[in-house]
């Protein structure tokens, strides 16, 4: 059995191992730094920035639901000045490559988050959240249509210059035309995929169960169709990928690298098992010491290819 | 808000002096294996297990909770919080009591001695009474504590009631619950030397009526030495709010809410700031224990 080597460059990223922390789901550390150990992750996206702190939805906010859960946070952060200043610098510490995610409502707040990065010791990329279903204004608008996207994407790419990611949606009608309208916008990477748009109804009120009335579906459930999106995105660009959506087990990481995923990212699942990437990483690199892999690359894209 | 810059909230300030403030760490939280060492059904129609969790027990306070994973595979996904409504550092082991109300505290029912369970804790700022402020409380010869209790409430407040009475606090404890079925035992209350009255809506058990009509007449004696913490629904933590309005005496309030994570990952328990549209506190990790001033209770869990 050879040695396995899980590290990698994601679009300049330097990843030790391929399992990233998906937006959302992590803050900006200060809360899993009391669970366990940042240095665990090969790369971290914080919660999704705005140029103005925001207070987030109104309760309830989450709802479980098969293999599942629905989300509608609604973006709540402390805003791009906070996460430049304090938050960056703060979680710095731990050597963990930083990606900020951020969305905004126009181009222009696009443009201006990507300046205020630029600037910020510490940041390996920005992730361009184009899909997020529980603002109203903005938000997955500009990650339905291909030509907004590319928009945003140039937006961003302009004002900061470094590794700019586009997040994609689910929930566009061709996700390839999307995906290759970011790249043309000077995405150095792609991530997807974010949550689908769901909703649930209280039978007792007759209501439905999220404050916002809809949100964002996420976990085991959605994994099939984010492998599809994963499998299909691939073929289309060439730039690498970030893949997510349900995975909770190291066979699931490989299903997406197979599926044509570089790295991948926990989302919902670190909710429930914090400790995951930790155990990702150990059975990942027992799996492919076993199959004799020398480093993960080797698999992406491997269903297809 | 992230908690580690609200010292406004419970918990914060004995933190801090904990000395717990390197590399912005509160409190540790652990994810822990742990064994059923017993478990069975309760009066009240619960289920009560004891776990073996050193690492919680060790660091546990009253009020704070547990987030209990249900199941190994993808459902149900999310893990189950529950109140720790016992614990012993000595003995390593914590204890959760639970109604059955759906999927997930139905499949806990299965728990035999031996099982094996992911428990995730200690949740939450739980609440001591290091954490009260006043003057007249520190002086006061014998400062009186007043529990209220509304359904399965009554449970996280046990810990609290122990700490209290030990420390030559007067503790009474004021239960509500809907029927005589619903009553949970109370002896250990009185075992640690608290003073019961319980209401049950139907008069089947204690006296007829809500929690609140046994709370009503005893708030205009109420002052400087006293504290009330409420842990119950909503429209019982609602009116114990109103009724208190006018009174000097602290009032804390235990909330529930939808949780994911527990640990103020996912920011998906929010609960309105009182007078304040644009902020948010979150249950799981700036509470559960509120000063009741500070959160909205207009709405439901
Ligand atoms: C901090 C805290 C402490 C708690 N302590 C106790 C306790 O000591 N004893 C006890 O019996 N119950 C307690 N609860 C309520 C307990 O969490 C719910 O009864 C339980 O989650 C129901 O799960 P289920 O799968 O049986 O119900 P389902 O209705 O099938 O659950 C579906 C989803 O809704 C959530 N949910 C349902 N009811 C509640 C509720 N009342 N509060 C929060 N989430 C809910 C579940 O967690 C799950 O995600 C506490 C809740 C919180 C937030
Ligand atoms: C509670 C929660 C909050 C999220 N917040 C964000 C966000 O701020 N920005 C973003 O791009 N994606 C956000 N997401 C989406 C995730 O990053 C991820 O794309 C999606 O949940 C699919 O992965 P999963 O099934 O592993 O959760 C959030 C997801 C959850 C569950
Ligand atoms: S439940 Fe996730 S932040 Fe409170």
């Amino acid at each position: 059995m050879g040695h396995t080597d899980l590290s990698l460059d994601f679009a300049g990223i330097k990843m030790k191992n391929p399992i990233a922390a998906a937006s959302g789901v992590f803050g900006y550390g200060e809360e899993y730094s009391r669970i366990g150990d940042i240095r665990a992750f090969g790369a971290v996206s914080v919660k999704g920035t705005t140029l103005k702190p925001r207070a987030g939805n109104p309760p309830p906010r989450v709802a479980e639901t098969p293999a599942g859960m629905l989300n509608s946070i609604g973006l709540e952060n402390p805003g791009a000045k906070v996460a430049a200043e304090e938050k960056i610098p703060w979680l710095r510490q731990f050597g963990v490559p930083i990606i900020v995610n951020i969305s905004a409502d126009t181009y222009e707040e696009f443009s201006e988050l990507g300046t205020i990065f630029k600037d910020v010791e510490g940041v390996s990329a920005l992730e361009v959240n184009v899909s997020c279903p529980n603002v109203r204004a903005g938000g997955m608008a500009f990650g339905l249509d291909p030509r907004s996207c590319y928009r945003a994407a140039k937006a961003v790419k302009d004002a900061f210059g470094g590794t700019v990611i586009v997040k994609l949606s689910p929930n566009a009608a061709d996700i390839t035309a999307v995906a290759r309208a970011a790249v043309e916008g000077g995405a150095d990477a792609l991530s997807l995929i974010n949550t689908l748009l769901g909703m649930a109804i209280d039978i007792r009120s007759r209501k439905p169960l999220l404050g916002n009335i809809t949100g964002g579906l996420s976990g085991p459930a959605i994994k099939p169709v984010a492998l599809r999106c994963v499998y299909q995105v691939a073929q289309a660009v060439t730039v690498p990928i970030m893949g997510m959506g349900g995975i909770r087990s190291w066979e699931d990481v490989v299903e997406f690298m197979l599926a044509g995923a570089s790295a991948v990212a926990v989302g919902a699942s670190l909710l429930v098992d914090p400790l995951l990437p930790e155990r990702l990483t150990r059975e990942l690199a027992g799996y492919c010491a076993r199959e004799g892999i020398g480093n993960p690359g080797e698999l992406v894209g491997a269903a297809w290819r | 808000m992230s908690l580690l810059v609200n010292s406004n909230t419970i918990g914060a300030g004995a933190e801090e002096a904990r000395g717990h403030s390197g590399g912005g760490a509160l409190r540790e939280i652990y994810d822990v294996n742990a064994q059923v060492v017993s478990v069975a059904v309760v009066p009240g129609e619960v289920y009560r297990a004891k776990l073996v969790a050193p690492e919680i027990a060790r660091s546990a306070r009253p009020l704070q909770f547990v987030n209990v994973e249900v199941s190994q595979g993808p459902h149900p996904f999310l893990r189950r919080p529950f109140s720790l409504s016992w614990f012993s550092a000595a003995e390593g082991l914590i204890e959760i009591t639970w109604a059955v109300v759906g999927e997930g505290s139905k499949i806990m029912t299965q728990w035999e001695t031996g099982t094996e369970v992911r428990v995730l804790g200690p949740l939450g700022n739980g609440f001591s009474l290091k954490d009260i402020k006043g003057e007249a409380l520190q002086n006061a010869d014998r400062p009186r504590l007043w529990l209220v209790g509304g359904g399965t409430g009554l449970l996280p407040m046990y810990p609290l009631a122990k700490e209290a009475a030990s420390q030559g606090w007067e503790v009474a404890l004021f239960y509500g619950a809907r029927s005589m079925a619903q009553v949970m035992d109370t002896s250990r209350f009185v075992k640690a030397g608290c003073r019961v009255i319980v209401a049950t809506e139907d008069g089947t058990y204690g006296s007829r009526g809500r929690v609140t009509d046994l709370l009503e007449p005893v708030i205009p004696e109420l002052g400087h030495e006293d504290v009330i913490v409420a842990c119950g629904p909503v429209p019982m933590l609602r009116s114990v709010k109103n009724l208190m309005a006018l009174s000097a005496a602290p009032l804390y309030v235990s909330l529930e809410s939808r949780m994911a994570c527990g640990t103020g990952l996912c920011k998906g328990c929010a609960v309105r700031a009182a007078g304040d549209e644009e902020k948010y506190y979150h249950v799981c990790s700036d509470g559960p224990v509120f000063r009741a001033d500070q959160v909205e209770l207009g709405g439901a869990p």
